[in-house]
């Protein structure tokens, strides 16, 4: 009886020793039926080629495949919408932008960005900038300024939608500076290109969708967005450099539901970690002109809710904060 | 610009073994997928961008765009054997193709489907050829107000498009007007109608509306009478389309052509307007405008000539500003990028070939279509004469499998089914799906490029009629409305009635 009791107590202490083995075990098992990614925007556009070409850099590294699916609408919010509604098991991930926080504040999520969503990575960030037809009479943006300074409501200008980034930032801007333009929101980037061309409206504010444009030298690009120049575009300066004390940018970062165990998080994150690393990578994201940009789950869930101080107040100035 | 010399260069590069075998696998899988109800174009070329990696950025181009337009051939089939438009732009057909089958001449429907998409896309290539630069700016100088416009007369076309009572077809079309709105509004970012779902927030599908109003209504109602086996066996009265067929059609395919080839090429326009405006424009123009929904092969002839050349002429604004027209020209853009080209103005005189490549391969490609479909019309024929109690569950089975498909939503999936009964309930009462379906596409489109206009304008409504393509459509559009209540035309058009009740 004696020797039964120690050898029972003796049991549950090799158990209990081999029971954090367990979760360490959870997270090397991981992963053992294919991920599920979730891309909020219809394929072929940049967030779709990018990511899809980062997670199949990641495949190599885990024993499962990731399968990537289009899930677009509400501007950016159905895709992390339907993965925050699955179980956090780690098998359903998807991207998640700045677009999210400002659906947050519009009052149009059914979610909170700041609380919800449990941050993977951080991968990249959107690049915006204005421009304007080849022969308009503002050759810089401080010129556009002055103009629209002296012509209150005649400046048109076009963005992907309202409450988009680009959309945001001008309006920003005009608190800023004071100018009052009059802003035409379209569906997406190639319907105010389009505009712009055609001599609808004077200014385009979008991320680089103008890209061929400027190339083919029907647009000028006024000024990039975002704290440094862009690569392609090294002689545009940058609103700071132009005298606005303003930079804009949309962070893509990849969430998974409320409550994913660390374990599985970590290893997601390593993983994806080195696919950003890779030539491939790299590569895609030179043809969209975007740099990659590195935060962990930690500093990336910092970020968002810094970003989020910042778009509120933008959206709170235009008037479309929730009540 | 020496045109003959690009061309030459054009079908040289079509014609490489890799480059024919890249076309090929294109115009297939697009003719199944087109099949297929639901699952369409971008889904499978989404699939497949990955796979085009690794080839030359031509042949991906040459594949994925014999996707599309193979596509547009493939939608038609299911059209006129079940009355499912496997495409948005197969809707028309529906309308006198499945009457066609029933009446047992689905072959010559088919057939002249097949004939006039191919006749329309050689047309409509020689256009593309000849006249691209003039009317890529012709289309840029298509602002807010000139949509606006443009839409007014499509909406008035649809008054060509009922055959029974005009107050039932704008009721029908005002429902398409209220299904229009659901979703976030462009102007104000608001969501409309969206009750917290947030599928909705990008509107209703139009697919599986029409897969629902069109096709699953149809069976619901065909299960309701117990339908006799003859009425798809009717003997089979040959299987192409007979010298009366072509002489009725070949009008109806020039104005199609025509039609589709313009209104393709305007960002948002497309091949589902073209559809509709030609078989509208043919009703109008016809000498027996009563046989139209009854079985007139000018009816099936028009709406797949237009589809066609308007997806030819679709690809225009892609490859010579790099502004895609819909969904699948910014996949294309998405997969030109991939590959390193950058699509823009300056990608035609930096890359020759894979314009003149592209061209010369969708001559080809419809080449190979018409082949590929005209034996293939004995076999599809044959397919009807499974009996219902196999066929119609098969059907339904690709219904749900399909809408499922397009967005991987099983709410796509319920939005079908809900129109479904809606669209039986619609039969029951003599009710039109057609003007639904029009309103519903142009309605959006319309209401945001009137409050763009407006914005410009500052809320001055004279800017319609100060813009000279704008007047002219708002003038046209006033005649056409205006005309069918001027006595002399009434007596001469006994087919078209304002206000006779449908008689049941």
């Amino acid at each position: 009886m004696k020797t039964c009791k120690k050898g029972m107590i003796g049991l549950g202490l090799l158990v209990s020793l081999l029971f954090p083995l367990g979760f360490g075990a959870l997270a090397a098992d991981f992963p053992t039926k294919p991920i599920t990614f979730v891309i909020p925007y219809p394929a072929g556009g940049s967030t779709d080629v990018t990511g899809r070409v980062l997670v199949d850099a990641a495949k190599k590294d885990l024993s499962q495949p990731i399968i990537s699916e289009n899930k677009s609408g509400g501007g950016g919010t159905v895709g992390p919408a339907l993965v925050l509604a699955k179980p956090p098991d780690g098998y359903t991930v998807g991207v998640s932008s700045g677009a999210v926080t400002i659906a947050w504040h519009m009052g149009k999520l059914n979610f909170n960005p700041l609380t919800d969503p449990t941050y993977i990575i951080r991968y990249t960030a959107y690049v915006f900038g204005m421009v304007v037809r080849a022969d308009a009479p503002w050759k810089t943006i401080q010129e556009f300024v002055k103009y629209a300074k002296e012509n209150p409501e005649k400046v048109t200008y076009g963005t992907p939608g309202v409450g988009t980034n680009p959309h945001l930032a001008v309006e920003e801007l005009g608190i800023l500076t004071g100018i009052k333009l009059t802003h035409m929101p379209f569906k997406g980037g190639a319907e105010c290109n389009a505009a712009l061309l055609g001599g609808h409206i004077d200014a385009v504010s979008d991320s680089t969708s103008w890209g061929p444009m400027v190339d083919a030298g029907k647009f000028k690009l006024l000024v990039a967005y975002g704290d440094q120049r862009m690569a392609r575009y090294s002689k545009v300066p940058t609103l700071r450099e132009s005298g606005y004390n303003m930079s804009y940018s949309s962070p893509m970062m990849i969430i998974g539901p409320k409550g994913m165990s660390q374990p599985v998080v970590k290893k997601l994150h390593d993983v994806l970690k080195k696919a950003m690393e890779t030539p491939e990578f790299l590569e895609i994201l030179k043809k969209y002109d975007m740099v990659p940009v590195y935060l962990n789950p930690e500093d990336c869930t910092q970020a968002v809710a810094k970003e989020s101080e910042q778009i509120k107040r933008v959206v709170e100035k235009l008037g479309l904060l929730k009540k | 610009m020496d045109l003959p010399n690009y061309l030459l260069l054009g079908f040289q590069v079509a014609f490489q073994p890799q480059n024919l075998f890249y076309c090929f696998t294109g115009v297939i899988i697009g003719t199944l997928v087109g099949v297929l109800p639901g699952m369409g174009p971008v889904a499978a070329m989404s699939l497949l961008l990955p796979a085009t990696f690794h080839i030359s950025p031509v042949g991906a181009m040459i594949m994925l765009a014999g996707i599309y337009y193979g596509a547009q051939y493939g939608g038609s089939t299911t059209s006129i054997l079940v009355n499912i438009p496997g495409e948005a732009s197969s809707v028309m057909t529906c309308l006198d193709g499945y009457q066609m089958a029933r009446q047992g001449r689905a072959g010559p429907a088919l057939g002249i489907a097949a004939f006039g998409s191919f006749i329309a896309g050689t047309i409509g290539i020689l256009g593309l050829v000849l006249i691209a630069p003039p009317l890529v700016n012709f289309a840029l100088r298509f602002g807010p107000p000139e949509y606006f416009s443009l839409m007014v007369l499509g909406l008035t076309v649809l008054t060509f498009l009922t055959s029974a009572s005009m107050v039932r077809a704008l009721m029908m079309a005002t429902f398409g007007l209220i299904l229009g709105t659901i979703g976030l509004d462009t102007i104000s970012g608001l969501a409309r109608f969206s009750f917290n779902i947030p599928e909705l927030l990008d509107g209703v599908g139009l697919v599986p509306v029409v897969m629902g109003l069109f096709g699953i209504s149809e069976v619901l109602l065909n299960i309701e009478t117990k339908i006799k086996r003859e009425i798809f066996t009717t003997k089979v009265k040959g299987l192409l389309p007979s010298k009366k067929d072509w002489a009725q059609s070949i009008g109806a395919i020039f104005r199609g052509t025509f039609i589709g080839f313009f209104l393709g090429i305007l960002p948002g326009g497309g091949a589902v307007i073209s559809s509709f405006a030609s078989y509208a424009i043919e009703k109008r123009v016809s000498k027996h405008p009563e046989e139209f929904g009854k079985g007139a092969i000018e009816g099936v002839a028009a709406p797949e000539a237009a589809n066609n050349s308007a997806a030819q002429t679709a690809f225009i604004p892609l490859l010579t500003l790099g502004i895609p027209s819909n969904v699948v020209m910014a996949l294309l853009l998405g997969a030109l990028i991939i590959h390193g080209l950058t699509p823009g103005p300056l990608l035609l005189s930096q890359h020759p070939e894979l314009f003149w490549g592209v061209v010369a391969s969708m001559y080809v490609g419809n080449a190979m279509l018409l082949a590929l479909n005209l034996p293939l019309i004995g076999i599809w024929v044959q397919l009807l004469r499974v009996p219902y109690t196999i066929l119609f569950p098969l059907i339904v089975l690709f219904c749900l499998i399909g809408a499922y498909s397009i967005n991987n939503s099983s709410f796509d999936v319920a939005i079908m089914l809900i129109f479904g009964i809606i669209g039986y309930l619609m039969k029951k009462l003599s009710l039109e799906a057609a003007p639904l379906v029009l309103a519903f596409v142009l309605g959006p489109m319309m209401e945001t490029a009137l409050r763009q206009s407006l914005i410009k304008s500052k809320g001055s409504f004279s800017i319609f009629f100060t813009r000279p393509i704008s007047a002219i459509c708002i003038l046209v559009a006033l005649a056409l409305m205006v005309l069918p209540l001027l006595p002399w035309f009434r007596r001469r058009r006994p087919g078209i009635s304002l206000d006779q009740e449908d008689v049941t």
